[in-house]
């Protein structure tokens, strides 16, 4: 068994089921957007949404994430462990899913992280996949992560009159189970089928907004590094950070000491941290290498299209189109990535 | 500061041409207060006891220096002071009291003591550093006991306090904010200095730059925001000016002079 | 038990990832205004287990870490301690500098790749040393003089700002009278007492003859120095990969992963801090 359906008028009714063994982080509205929250009521879940102001890698490297405590006096670090409440990750869009895999590599990658390690083992991910596009700032066609592909234990897909949810890992056929809310598939190879066809149809409702394929990007980029756009891109932003926080694949972090009240002891922190800042690559002695806002744009893009390709084989954009959509100045990947197309179609 | 093993940090509070409002900001501490007092003890707070002290280790100034006797007074805490820290906008930047320098003395004071004939002595409203070195600066209008309680304990610790460079915004988002731009509101994040937790922004409210400008603003960056939301310079500096204006006619004459 | 785990050859536990080392500092020494030298040893004794060109991130609880360059040879007769020498800049420094003989500190690392001694072995060495970059170059030139029969000819360069800014000047009184290593020193600014060589490290290039086929040259400055002592060795026919260099960055995490460091595609806490000057040229944020 792989896939199960549910009758829509019953997704409530899921919602309950799993609120009974799991925290369930689900997107709820706030004012005209979108966050993922701990649920309460099942129907704070809004599925039909825009991508959320904070993407779901907050579960998976918090804001601020406790290393360790010490006390004073002693150079030892106690109170590594973390304790991780079992959640379920509930209607997660498949760029968000991507995102998540990205950092799963980053995280992964020796030496492995135990703190995000022990948070992606307790958090269940049920996705929902988009049928029509979110705005016109997402390029998730061009980054090809329009349609699940892994990263998820059960992904929920709106086929019309009901929802079919794919099952894709024992922890997601943990959850399905014997529950008698869900009705029985008579054909699989019949629904894989009517899944496909889909998905080549829904592709179509969205635009491609980005003027280079996938396997061009990377070649772009190569030759773009001296471009004038990051001059351009440069002068327009103000250094707020908003683009890196709102990433689902930014994971910069600063490590803090906090004492407690009576200074007898206090915990080291990892917290979030931003390319974008000024001080974020500046050394005690004051030199900063990367003074200049374009550089530190340009050091974003790269992140995501280059270095990223490099060290791990693998775009770190996954078309979610936050960073464009949060930019008070107005900053669109969608612009700078087909500006340097331009240039690197005209260079030719 | 290295703190010897028994005796207690003395820790005084001046007030200033100002509100005293930071000052009440501290008796709200509550809980966090007695915590601080296991290892510290206030000396001088007008607001909450009628001990008096010159013996102190670190002093809390609230409040613009305005008249010449303010000066000499500032300067004697300096002297007494190991440790000097600039508590609240109107310490840190002048605050709203740099509102008076729209005006002349005369203009002032007719307008505060109009018609009343007595001598009083006006003077020009500035932020602390402008008269005595200023070691650590904790700013807000009010200042935010999360960060007043963040700044003391690193400077007890010997760690020393350095208020974010970033603008509000940084913060801001990290709480998931619905951008006040979005909502048609001209709002002043992007250009004053974080650190407040985004206190304003989070309950609604604009940000009106009560900590400053940011040290490196992007002034470019800044304008094509506002025009691109339909606001003048103008209207952005009326905004500011609430209070910017100690630093922003401070940088006039700078580069009237130059 | 954390010290058995921690055994180069074994994989780190997960949970000691961030967990600092305790040690305990044995020796201290102003070397100059700003530099305060450091012999630590780990409360369990064991050694560092480090290569020359390798940093550690130095922690005080409540202040925070910082990385730091080893000045010291694995080679050293008491390999159960080891030594940094840090510039007092910062809150971290100037905490690090109050602390004493008998104070506590903890240690992770060491981290990084070192110095490719083995590709210098066999080889000649030219030794480019400017302000501080003496401190990860102090760990391989007693290395080589410990091993030194494993290396060629070796040359020194050494220069710093004014003859009060020297760090370790006992090892240099060594070197100085060593026969099998030619050793030179240039001030930008001399004071009345001093006799040596005055000018900008460059000034010194000019009188080193090299074997071009068998010489690497290990650089490490600050920043500006690196253009010029560069292009003054590509002059002399070395290659980009004979010129090996070493990266001052933020490094936070030390890990590969926190970003501080990060110089385009690599991380200089974990493919650095050591670069040859062919890894660095195609990176724009590298020099």
């Amino acid at each position: 068994m792989r896939y199960v359906s549910l009758q829509k008028d019953k997704l409530p009714q899921f919602v309950n089921s799993l609120q009974k063994k799991y925290k369930v982080v689900a997107p709820v509205k706030k004012e005209n957007l979108f966050v993922f929250a701990t649920i309460e009521d099942p129907e704070e879940v809004e599925l039909d949404y825009m991508p959320t102001i904070l993407p779901p890698k907050k579960y998976f490297l918090p804001q601020h994430e406790k290393l360790g405590s010490f006390v004073k006096d002693n150079v030892a670090m106690a109170d590594t462990n973390i304790d991780v409440e079992p959640t379920v990750l509930f209607g997660a869009h498949t760029c968000d899913i991507e995102g998540i895999e990205c950092l799963d590599i980053v995280f992964h990658d020796t030496p492995a992280d135990p703190y995000f390690g022990r948070r992606k083992k307790s958090i269940i991910i049920i996705g929902y996949e988009c049928m029509k596009p979110c705005d016109e700032y997402s390029t998730c066609v061009t980054m090809d992560t329009l349609n699940p592909r892994a990263g998820y234990d059960i992904m929920i897909t709106d086929i019309g009159d009901k929802y079919i949810l794919y099952i894709n890992s024992p922890e997601g056929m943990g959850i399905i189970g014997k529950n008698p809310i869900f009705g029985k598939v008579e054909n699989e190879r019949d629904v894989k089928t009517k899944l496909l066809k889909l998905r080549e149809d829904k592709v179509k409702n969205f635009k491609v907004q980005i003027d280079a394929d996938y396997k061009e990007l990377n070649k772009i980029f190569g030759t773009s590094y001296n471009s004038k756009t990051w001059q351009d891109v440069g002068k327009r932003c103000v250094s707020c950070g908003n683009c890196t926080a709102v990433c689902p694949t930014c994971y910069c972090f600063d490590i803090n000491d906090e004492v407690k009240l009576d200074m007898s002891g206090g915990k080291r922190e990892r917290v979030w941290d931003s390319c974008q800042l000024d001080e974020f690559a500046m050394v005690t002695g004051g030199e900063n290498f990367r003074k200049e806002r374009s550089s530190r744009q340009r050091h974003r893009y790269y992140r995501k299209f280059d270095y990223s390709v490099k060290k791990y084989s693998k775009f770190f954009c996954v078309g979610c189109g936050r960073c464009t959509r949060t930019c008070m100045a107005d900053i669109s990947l969608i612009e700078t990535v087909n500006e340097l197309a331009k240039e690197h179609k005209n260079a030719k | 500061m290295s703190q010897s093993k028994n005796k207690k940090v003395r820790i005084a509070l001046f007030d200033f041409a100002d509100c005293e409002g930071c000052q009440l900001q501290v008796t709200y501490l509550n809980d966090q207060l007695v915590g601080l007092l296991e290892h510290c003890e206030i000396v001088n707070f007008r607001e909450a006891i009628s001990e008096r002290s010159d013996d102190y280790d670190i002093a809390l100034v609230e409040g613009s220096i305005t008249r010449k006797h303010d000066e000499e007074r500032v300067k004697k805490i300096r002297e007494n002071a190991k440790i000097l820290i600039a508590y609240g906008s109107c310490a840190c930047i002048g605050g709203v009291n740099g509102l008076r320098k729209k005006f002349t003395q005369e203009e002032a004071k007719d307008i505060v003591y109009k018609g009343r004939e007595f001598p009083i002595d006006v003077g020009e409203p500035r932020p602390v550093h402008e008269v005595v070195k200023v070691d650590y600066f904790i700013y807000g209008c009010p200042t935010n006991n999360e960060e007043t309680i963040k700044a003391l304990k690193s400077i007890l610790i010997g760690k020393g306090y350095t208020p974010p460079r970033y603008p509000v915004c940084v913060e801001c988002k990290l709480k998931e904010n619905v951008c006040l731009f979005e909502k048609g509101q001209v709002c002043l994040g992007p250009v004053t200095r974080g650190g407040c937790g985004a206190w304003c922004t989070s309950y609604g409210n604009t940000c009106y730059g009560c900590r400053g400008l940011l040290d490196k603003p992007a002034q470019e960056g800044q304008m094509d925001i506002l025009k691109k939301n339909g606001y003048t310079l103008e209207e952005l500096k009326q905004k500011f000016e609430t209070y910017n204006l100690c630093r922003m006619m401070g940088e006039q004459n700078a580069t009237e002079k130059s | 038990m954390q010290s058995k785990l921690l055994k180069k050859e074994m994989t780190i536990p997960a949970d000691f990832l961030y967990s600092p080392r305790a040690a305990t500092i044995v020796k201290t020494k102003q070397m100059t205004a700003n530099e305060k030298f450091f012999e630590i040893k780990f409360d369990d004794g064991e050694p560092l287990g480090h290569e020359p060109g390798q940093f550690i991130q130095l922690s005080i609880f409540g202040i925070g870490e910082a990385p730091v360059g080893i000045c010291s040879s694995p080679t050293k007769e008491d390999r159960s301690t080891f030594e940094v020498c840090v510039r007092k800049v910062g809150t971290f420094t100037n905490a690090l500098h109050k602390l004493d003989v008998g104070d506590k500190l903890g240690i992770r690392g060491p981290y990084g790749r070192g110095f490719p001694i083995d590709e210098l072995k066999g080889n000649d060495v030219l030794i480019v040393a400017g302000g501080l970059g003496i401190v990860p170059l102090r760990s391989l030139i007693n290395f080589i003089i410990d091993r030194r029969r494993d290396f060629g000819n070796v040359m020194i360069l050494l220069g710093c700002k004014g003859p009060k800014d020297r760090l370790f000047t006992d090892d240099m009184k060594e070197w100085e009278r060593m026969l099998n290593i030619n050793y030179a020193c240039t001030v930008d600014r001399a004071d009345p007492d001093w006799k040596g060589n005055v000018g900008v490290i460059t000034t010194l290039m000019p009188g080193v003859h090299i074997d071009k086929n068998r010489t690497y040259a290990v650089v490490v400055g600050p920043p500006i120095m690196y253009k010029f002592v560069i292009a003054e060795l590509l002059k002399k026919g070395l290659s980009e990969n004979q010129i090996i260099l070493s990266l001052e960055r933020r490094m936070k995490c030390g890990l590969g992963k926190c970003g501080h460091c990060q110089i385009n595609s690599v991380y200089v806490c974990k493919d650095g801090p050591t670069f040859t000057y062919a890894e660095l040229k195609g990176l724009g944020e590298a020099l």
